[in-house]
């Protein structure tokens, strides 16, 4: 025996059956770790050894259920909350069609979790020459020995003792392993290493596909999704029967986000309501749409004698008037996006909150100039 | 080994009185009801034997040994096929009731008179005998075969079934897939699904499972089947495992495409399913034919524990009557139906199982002690 320090003493066995027979007495020994080496799995050895129950199923269980919540979370944020679209009629969060990549994930996690679980964690891979695979019984040990080593588990392991204990079981050949010079496990400085090979790497690669990218612009690195059919603003496109790209909305749809808006008779429209509150903005804006583009007929007090009428030759309407104080709000917006009689559509310039604003702000003269006894109480602060 | 026992008188009782209320219901509940728990229970029996047979030729199929010891369970099981024929042939008279396809008006309807002869009583009934002739015809080569090896230990058996076992796989999608597309499908012919078949498959196989865990662990609390390891048990539950995920991957698989696709002639099926009452019974299949099962079986230890093994076949069990309720009933229209008729109907066809079943289990070996593969299959470990 040399006196160097020693991992374990390994004891040779001719058949499985000596080597199940000697595990107990060597544990009852008490001195150090029973491992065994066997070219195949041997029936009841993990009783025979102690082992403890593998964690490995609880953690696999443990990943495949944050797996499939991270899937769900991930697909309920993005279709849900960020940006939801609606696609074939379905609610935004429709989790049936959730599942297929919950599933996928499921098994992703569970399955990387069970392979580098046991690599990384369980067999704490990689290491780099454990002393049995240095043995000289280890050509054995793959064919057809089956070998026990009593490993050190402290300083005082005595490995004189322990190669008696082997030999009282059975063993027919008997080694001492020496200890290795550095630990043969992953250390911090492979880690690192590591890390700083694989950071290096994408630096490398990123900054070199850039640059080649930049000097050679012609190869382009996907195209595809500039020469994808599609239609253009302004241009001919055969696709439609009526030859154009652009095409007007289909009757009777909304936009998402929108209103209805006034396409009927302008006693269809008598039945919208005002979204905007009465706010000052509200009023304001809609003071400032009423001036550019309604006072220059309708007059300043909304009475029809604005500054043009003469030279159009037409006559506005006194929007004081009974007639159209009694005009619900809707019927009012239906005139200003249609137009009536000699006065133009303003679809095209007024956004919707633009016109709903104008209505407010029409509402608001005309009872300034009825106002009541009432009115001006309010009024007072 | 083998040993008489009086039938207890309390599943004679059962019998009895389910017998009763079975012909009641023809009268006071109307024939509607009456032949749909008919039908209900003709394909439980039928899957069930089907099951338990195709897992005996999964044995022979793929050469398993671990399986030969307990395969004498499957084997009797697959018995049922026997007594499932006269009830078959009864339940042919609800194909005039039941099946629209099958009724007059079918031959002024747009698309069932297109296949008007297909769906036809006369077609109907040969292609249901002929699945029969098919069946015992499988059941003589597969149990009656090996029956006979208890006595004449002649290993040519298991050459001779290995050989039909292919030919049984050819034959088994055949009858499961008329089972599926006939007997519950055909309740609603202007539904479709290419997946249907193997969804009854899945059901089928699992009740086969569940239904030999439970006769096994019956048996071994008898004190018989010695040699039957946990480790025996292991494999079954891990096969129960499987398919409970099996069932639902198929399941949802075909819902899913259905719901995406959302075809007014095919979504109508689901439609009907998650409204009403019977949207709480697609929840609570879902709940007990998966979720439950999974999780009672998902660790290594639950799978070769004997209790929860029981109570996990016995769920398995009854999630597959649910599931087959699930189906059939909502051709009757309206909210589930659940009253003395189907309890009479339980009575009768569970009582009749279980005599059956005992009967069987109370002739000849426990085991196939012919089989050469006997040993090798007691000394099956983990």
């Amino acid at each position: 025996m040399s006196d160097k320090k020693a991992y374990a003493v390994l004891g040779l066995f001719e058949t499985p059956d000596a080597l199940m027979h000697a595990i107990p007495k060597l544990r009852a020994a008490k001195l150090g770790t029973v491992e065994a080496y066997t070219p195949y799995p041997i029936h009841g050895i993990d009783d025979a050894l102690g082992l403890r129950r593998s964690p490995l199923g609880g953690m696999v269980l443990v990943m495949g259920v944050l797996g499939a919540l991270t899937a769900f979370g991930f697909q309920y944020w993005i279709s849900a909350i960020d940006y939801p679209i609606i696609t074939g009629g379905k609610s935004a969060a429709s989790w049936e069609a959730f599942i297929p990549i919950m599933f996928e994930v499921t098994v992703l996690f569970a399955t990387f979790t069970a392979g580098l679980g046991m690599l990384l964690l369980l067999n704490r891979l990689p290491f780099f020459g454990h002393p049995v695979l240095s043995a000289k019984a280890m050509k054995g040990i793959t064919r057809d020995r089956y070998a026990l080593a009593l490993e050190a588990e402290s300083e005082a392991f005595d490995s004189a003792a322990a190669a008696q204990a082997l030999e009282a079981a059975g063993a027919v050949d008997i080694e001492v392993l020496p200890a290795p010079d550095r630990s043969p496990f992953l250390t911090s400085d492979y880690i690192l290493r590591t890390l700083g090979g694989i950071f290096v790497a994408c630096l490398v690669a990123g900054l070199g596909i850039y640059s080649l990218i930049k000097w050679f612009p012609l190869l382009a690195p996907m195209k595809y999704m500039q020469d994808q059919p599609r239609l253009n603003a302004q241009k001919a496109s055969n696709f439609f029967k009526d030859g154009h790209g652009m095409q007007p909305p289909v009757p009777g749809t909304v936009a998402r986000g929108y209103l209805p808006t006034a396409t009927g008779t302008q006693d269809a429209s008598a039945t919208l309501v005002n979204p905007l509150p009465r706010t000052k903005e509200v009023f304001a804006q809609g003071r400032k749409v009423y001036t550019n583009r309604c006072e220059v007929c309708h007059g300043a007090l909304a009475n029809g004698a604005g500054s043009l009428t003469a030279a159009y030759g037409a006559k506005p309407a006194n929007l004081q008037a009974q007639q159209f104080r009694d005009y619900p709000d809707g019927k009012i917006y239906w005139a200003i996006v249609n137009g009536k009689n000699a006065m133009p559509a303003h679809a095209a310039y007024l956004t919707e909150p633009q016109r709903w604003a104008v209505v407010h702000y029409v509402r608001a003269l005309q009872r300034a100039q009825n106002a009541t006894d009432e009115d001006l109480k309010v009024v007072a602060p | 080994m083998s040993q008489q026992k009086p039938t207890p008188p309390i599943l004679l009782g059962a019998v009895a009185l389910g017998a009763a209320g079975v012909l009641g219901t023809y009268f006071a509940a109307g024939p509607e009801r009456f032949w749909a728990n008919w039908v209900l229970w003709f394909v439980l029996m039928f899957t069930l034997g089907l099951g338990s047979l195709f897992i005996v030729a999964l044995e022979h199929l793929v050469s398993a040994r671990w399986s030969v010891p307990i395969r004498r369970i499957p084997e009797r099981l697959a018995t049922l096929l026997l007594p499932a024929i006269p009830v078959g042939l009864i339940a042919l008279g609800a194909v005039p009731v039941l099946y629209p396809g099958a009724r007059p008006e079918a031959a002024h309807h747009p698309i069932l008179a297109g296949k008007a002869f297909w769906l036809s009583l006369p077609f109907f009934s040969i292609r249901t005998v002929a699945a029969f002739v098919l069946c015992v015809l499988a059941l003589a080569v597969l149990v009656g075969g090996s029956l006979k090896q208890d006595v004449s230990r002649d290993p040519a058996f298991n050459f001779r079934a290995r050989k039909f076992a292919p030919a049984f796989m050819a034959i088994f999608a055949l009858v499961i897939t008329m089972v599926a597309f006939d007997w519950i499908s055909g309740l609603t012919p202007e539904w479709y699904s290419d997946i249907f078949g193997v969804y009854i498959f899945a059901g089928a196989f699992l009740s086969g499972l569940a239904a030999t865990a439970l006769a096994l662990l019956y048996l071994q609390g008898e004190g018989r089947l010695e040699g039957v390891r946990q480790d025996h048990l292991y494999n079954l539950g891990a096969f129960l495992f499987a398919f409970t995920v099996f069932w639902s991957y198929i399941g949802f698989a075909q819902y899913m495409l259905m719901w995406y696709a959302n075809m007014p002639d095919e979504v109508i099926y689901y439609k009907v399913r998650l409204t009403g009452a019977w949207r709480a019974i697609t929840f609570a299949l879902a709940a007990l034919h998966f979720i439950l099962p999974f999780f009672a079986l998902v660790t290594r230890d639950a799978k070769r524990d004997p209790r929860r093994l029981r109570r996990v076949a016995l769920l398995m069990l009854g999630a597959h009557v649910l599931d087959i309720y699930w189906l059939i009933f909502p051709a009757l229209g309206g909210s589930p139906r659940f009253s003395w008729p189907e309890l009479s109907f339980a009575l009768f066809f569970l009582g009749g199982i279980l005599l059956w079943v005992r009967g069987a289990m109370q002739k000849g070996e426990d085991m196939p002690v012919g089989d050469p593969f006997l040993r090798e299959g007691l000394e099956f470990r983990l």
